[in-house]
């Protein structure tokens, strides 16, 4: 079918309307065929049911590619298909048979998620087609769980003979402690048992051989992917409780009530204490590698910022357990294990120091060609204030890694005061980097300023975001590592911000409502006047049409700017007016101050408006 | 003791009472008028449990054997737990507790105390059971939510059903085997479409396989005899009290939860029907013996309200899934979906109870072990014990 099928397709094209048509019959039978199971009717079909298949798609490239993805669909399902009769576990056929079939099933996947996205506008047919990839799915998915159960079950990794060697000197151990000598010979026979049945056993015990984890990777994609996780979960976590039972047999623990260990006579009791104790160790062991596996495996991952607060959960999780580790495994054999995990948490510690050092020195890299619009915070300012406080939660670790890390201070940990004794701010390599993260935030901020070619903008920009940053230094854990020097210092800038933004909008404007000691009625007068009037109104309504569409997020900022504008501009317009008022008609005057006060309310919302075309 | 656990007035009288006459040999009607409030107390609280199972309008009431049911029950022992270490052990001379009767029923206790240690951790396991069906369930309702039904959703409900069906009407015996297990796991049957694909879990997780609760619960039933005669007014009633109640909460726990071997399992209490303060709980024995007997021929798993609901829900929703075909009429569509809708409240309950329970039991478990001991140290101090005990 599918060398016919692209025969068909590639010697069509002889225009694109003829392309169309067939690919748009292609399609639709590609769908007869992928439904049922029966060789496609004539791929002459009327137009109409085509395009009732094909949806609002524009342009043909999108057909042809409907069509093109119609054809691995079709594939998709006559393997996954096939594969229901045959024998041989997929896995187990080779690794080209396992790409093909996961390759399939993602097929019929992506083909029902395009189904989906279209089912609003789609008819019939096209509500078939999605039932019936959802069908070959199901099919795939429990396939999908066999195999994996097959894999969980049957690939098994041996017994490490570390653990016998261990067990054997254990035995000897617990010897000791066994105090009368008839039960010392109970004890010896019981030993004796035990030794020989570990010397001549092969134990397979149910941790995975690394070699399938790949496979169950794809498997669990796959799954994932199809929203079978439940099922995934289930399969697997049941394979896991299996094996661990089957282990335990192994350990032969017996199965004890509370009862038959209350009744038993000493004899057979310390045997199965001997047991247990050996047993607790082996899985306790096997269980820390393996934590102690996932821990290196994160260590070493990448410093991504993101990872930060995992890194140092980890670290302190492990800094609480250290002491129990090192209890647990006191003895000379468990030596290796302690210092794996000692040695474990100062690579995350390490891991952590650098992912710290590597988030700030991205703040610097962080650029952008184009400005922010509306002269809002920035995305990356609240990323990095909303980063920091958090990481105050962690500052007592911080502080002992980052003063490893930089071996010395770099500023000596004393408490700077202020004038009547009280700290003011503290000084710790935590503080120290905090404040030079500010700093290099500032610093972005001023070079992403420089992209807005209006300098009114310029400040607007600024003061919205060390406003913010500001905020959230004021109203957090932050303030203890900032300072109120610093506090103070940021809000001086916010305001000199605010008062460059009053000069650059509107010093020019101001300077038209200035009489410098003319008055009268004089006619050159007059016409200046009016002339000024209409600049004025103009240079207004070219600030109303820019700044309103300017944004302003922080209310309090946002309404302190509107009330500044009304006093400095409206008032002096109003006076303006009031003085000259015989030598201004009506018609001169476009706007009223009262009807400016309105306007002035409408600037930094973030949404353009326009006054033009107004007419009295 | 927490002192929360019993009226105030109760324990301002016992202690002032105590410290009284903590000398003397005790005097007898105050035992008789303590031995009264305790009979009332019990008999109050399981009155309460009775009457919150009782199937009214009302939709806050919790239904007979369902999870909340089962934990306010699990409180009620210890309510009366601590009550009646109070009464019999607190502030009494240790010689007066090792007399006859009582240096024999005691111990007779004691060893029912640790029958129930042993089904109380069988139960725990038997909730990991119940957690997994839950999780199957889940998985049939997000199945059935999705609009339109189509054949693939169903066939997936219905492999989790089945699944989920399969393991809780099979009988516990199997379960001990582990080849059985083995067998449930192996593949051959490709193409068929009911297997039971490897996810039953054994319930000889813990015990061993010639545990048998039914018969746990038959031997501490066993010996309970009501005082009779001078004996009924001493500290010997009580003890009897203390004694059906734990019978009666360990025997509810097993017919509730999956745990092994429960064939068997008595449905009659040696309670004289007459007796006051036994009334609630003859009731309610009456009651979940009866539902006991009805299921007892199914095999079923158990008698918890909740999983008696998913197996309900889920041999009808089997059932729709075998004759299902799309597109399927519009009154079976909603007669399914108010089924799912009821099969997904379950789980939400399950979801929310499950955990609490499995703590509850662990609590109970902790409180008789901590009781038994304190019980035996008394024992010990007064020197009178006679045959070793356990």
């Amino acid at each position: 079918m599918g060398k016919w099928a692209s025969s068909i397709f590639f010697t069509s094209g002889s225009g694109s309307l003829q392309q169309f048509r067939w690919a748009g019959g292609f399609h639709f039978s590609c769908f007869d065929f992928f439904v049922g199971d029966s060789f496609p009717p004539s791929i002459f079909l009327v137009m109409e049911e085509c395009r009732a298949i094909i949806p609002t798609y524009e342009g043909e490239e999108h057909v042809v590619a409907a069509a093109h993805h119609m054809v691995k669909a079709l594939m998709a399902k006559k393997k996954i298909m096939n594969r229901e009769s045959k024998q041989l576990m997929i896995w187990d056929s080779g690794s080209k048979q396992v790409l093909e079939y996961l390759q399939a099933v993602e097929e019929v996947q992506t083909l029902k998620e395009s189904l989906e996205s279209l089912s609003l506008n789609g008819g019939e047919k096209q509500k078939r087609l999605l039932r019936q990839a959802e069908s070959i799915l199901q099919i795939a998915m429990v396939r999908l769980e066999e195999e994996l159960l097959h894999i969980l079950r049957h690939k098994k990794q041996s017994f490490e003979p570390e653990f016998a060697s261990f067990h054997s000197c254990e035995e000897v151990v617990v010897y000791e402690e066994s105090i009368v000598s008839v039960e010392d010979d109970i004890s010896e026979d019981s030993s004796r048992r035990d030794s020989n049945g570990d010397e001549s056993k092969e134990y397979t015990i149910g941790l995975i051989n690394p070699e399938v984890i790949p496979h169950l990777k794809s498997i669990a994609n796959v799954m994932f992917a199809s929203n079978y996780d439940q099922e995934f979960c289930q399969a697997f976590i049941g394979a896991r409780k299996d094996a661990l039972d089957e282990y335990l047999g192994i350990l032969e623990l017996e199965k004890l009530s509370i009862e038959d260990v209350l009744r038993m006579d000493w004899g057979n009791l310390n045997y199965e204490i001997k047991k247990w104790i050996r047993a607790m160790k082996i899985i306790v062991r096997v269980s820390m590698l393996r934590l102690l596996n996932f821990g290196e495996a994160v260590a070493i991952g990448q410093h991504l910022p993101e990872k930060l607060f995992s890194l140092l959960n980890m670290y302190e999780a492990l800094a609480d357990l250290l002491l129990h580790i090192d209890a647990l495994f006191s003895e000379e054999a468990g030596a290796s294990i302690r210092i794996d995990f000692h040695k474990l948490q100062r690579e995350l510690g390490d891991a952590a120091g650098a992912t710290f050092m590597e988030f700030e020195t991205a703040i610097a890299s962080y650029t952008s060609t184009s400005p922010f619009p509306g002269g809002g915070i920035l995305h990356l300012t609240r990323y990095v204030m909303n980063y920091i406080k958090i990481l105050t939660e962690y500052s007592n670790t911080l502080n002992l890694l980052l003063k490893d890390q930089n071996g010395e201070d770099p500023e000596p940990l004393i408490e700077a005061e202020n004038a009547q004794g009280v700290p003011s701010q503290v000084v710790c390599p935590v503080a120290h980097h905090l404040r030079s993260i500010a700093s290099l935030l500032e610093s972005n901020l001023e070079s992403r300023s420089k992209l807005y070619k209006d300098v009114s903008l310029q400040h607007i920009f600024l003061m919205n975001n060390i406003h913010y940053m500001v905020q959230k230094v004021k109203g957090s854990e932050l303030r203890g590592f900032f300072g109120d020097e610093w506090i103070r210092k940021h809000m001086v800038k916010v305001q000199q911000r605010v008062t460059s933004y009053e000069r650059t909008t509107w010093s020019s404007v101001l300077s038209l409502l200035r009489e410098d000691g003319n008055s009268g009625s004089s006619s050159p007068w007059k016409m200046i006047l009016k002339e000024r009037c209409r600049g004025f109104s103009i240079a207004f309504e070219e600030v109303y049409k820019n700044q309103t569409a300017w944004s302003i997020p922080d209310p309090q900022l946002r309404d302190n700017l509107r009330i500044l504008t009304s006093q400095k501009i409206i008032q002096a317009y109003r006076g303006f007016i009031g003085r000259n008022s015989e030598n201004l008609s009506d018609k001169h005057i476009k706007y009223s101050a009262d009807d400016l006060e309105n306007y002035v309310h409408n600037l930094f919302e973030g949404s353009p408006k326009s006054l033009n075309n107004r007419r009295k | 003791m927490p002192a929360t656990e019993y009226q105030g007035s109760f324990l301002g009288r016992i202690s002032i009472r105590r410290n009284q006459i903590a000398s003397m040999d005790g005097n007898h009607e105050q035992d008789l008028e303590d031995l009264e409030i305790f009979q009332k107390h019990v008999a109050d609280r399981f009155s309460d449990l009775l009457s919150a199972s009782d199937a009214t309008a009302d939709a806050s009431v919790d239904p007979l054997l369902s999870i909340a049911w089962l934990r306010k029950l699990l409180d009620v022992f210890l309510c009366c737990e601590a009550e009646f270490k109070a009464l019999v052990f607190m502030g009494r001379d240790p010689s007066h507790i090792a007399r006859p009767p009582l240096d024999r029923l005691i111990p007779e206790l004691l060893e029912r105390v640790v029958k129930a240690l042993d089904v109380c951790n069988a139960v725990t396991h038997g909730v990991e059971s119940v957690r997994h069906w839950h999780k199957l369930a889940e998985i049939a309702v997000t199945a059935l939510e999705q609009r339109p039904i189509g054949e693939g959703q169903v066939r997936r409900a219905k492999k989790a059903l089945s699944s989920l069906v399969a393991s809780m009407t099979v009988e516990d015996k199997e379960s001990i085997n582990s080849k059985a297990t083995e067998r449930a796991w192996s593949f051959g049957r490709r193409g068929s479409k009911d297997r039971i694909a490897g996810q039953f879990r054994s319930l000889s997780w813990t015990v061993s396989k010639s545990w048998s609760a039914a018969k746990q619960i038959q031997l501490m039933l066993g010996n309970i005899a009501a005082p009779r005669g001078a004996e009924s007014t001493g500290l010997a009633s009580p003890v009897f009290v203390m004694s059906i109640v734990l019978s009666f909460v360990t025997w509810t726990l097993v017919a509730a939860i999956p745990c092994q071997e429960r064939s068997g399992l008595p449905t009659h209490f040696p309670i004289p029907r007459q007796l006051p303060w036994a009334q609630s709980i003859i009731g309610l024995q009456d009651r979940i013996g009866e539902d006991w007997k009805k299921k007892e021929k199914k095999g079923s798993a158990g008698l918890l309200e909740e999983m008696q609901k998913m197996e309900k829900l889920g041999q009808s929703l089997i059932e729709f899934a075998d004759s299902f075909h799309f597109p399927a009429e519009p009154e079976r569509v909603e007669e399914v979906a108010a089924q799912v809708t009821e099969l997904a409240e379950t789980c939400r309950k399950m979801e929310e109870g499950l955990g609490p329970l499995q703590q509850q039991i662990r609590e109970v478990f902790h409180r008789m072990v901590r009781s038994r001991g304190e019980m035996l140290d008394i024992l010990d101090q007064a020197g009178k014990v006679s045959s070793p005990i356990m």
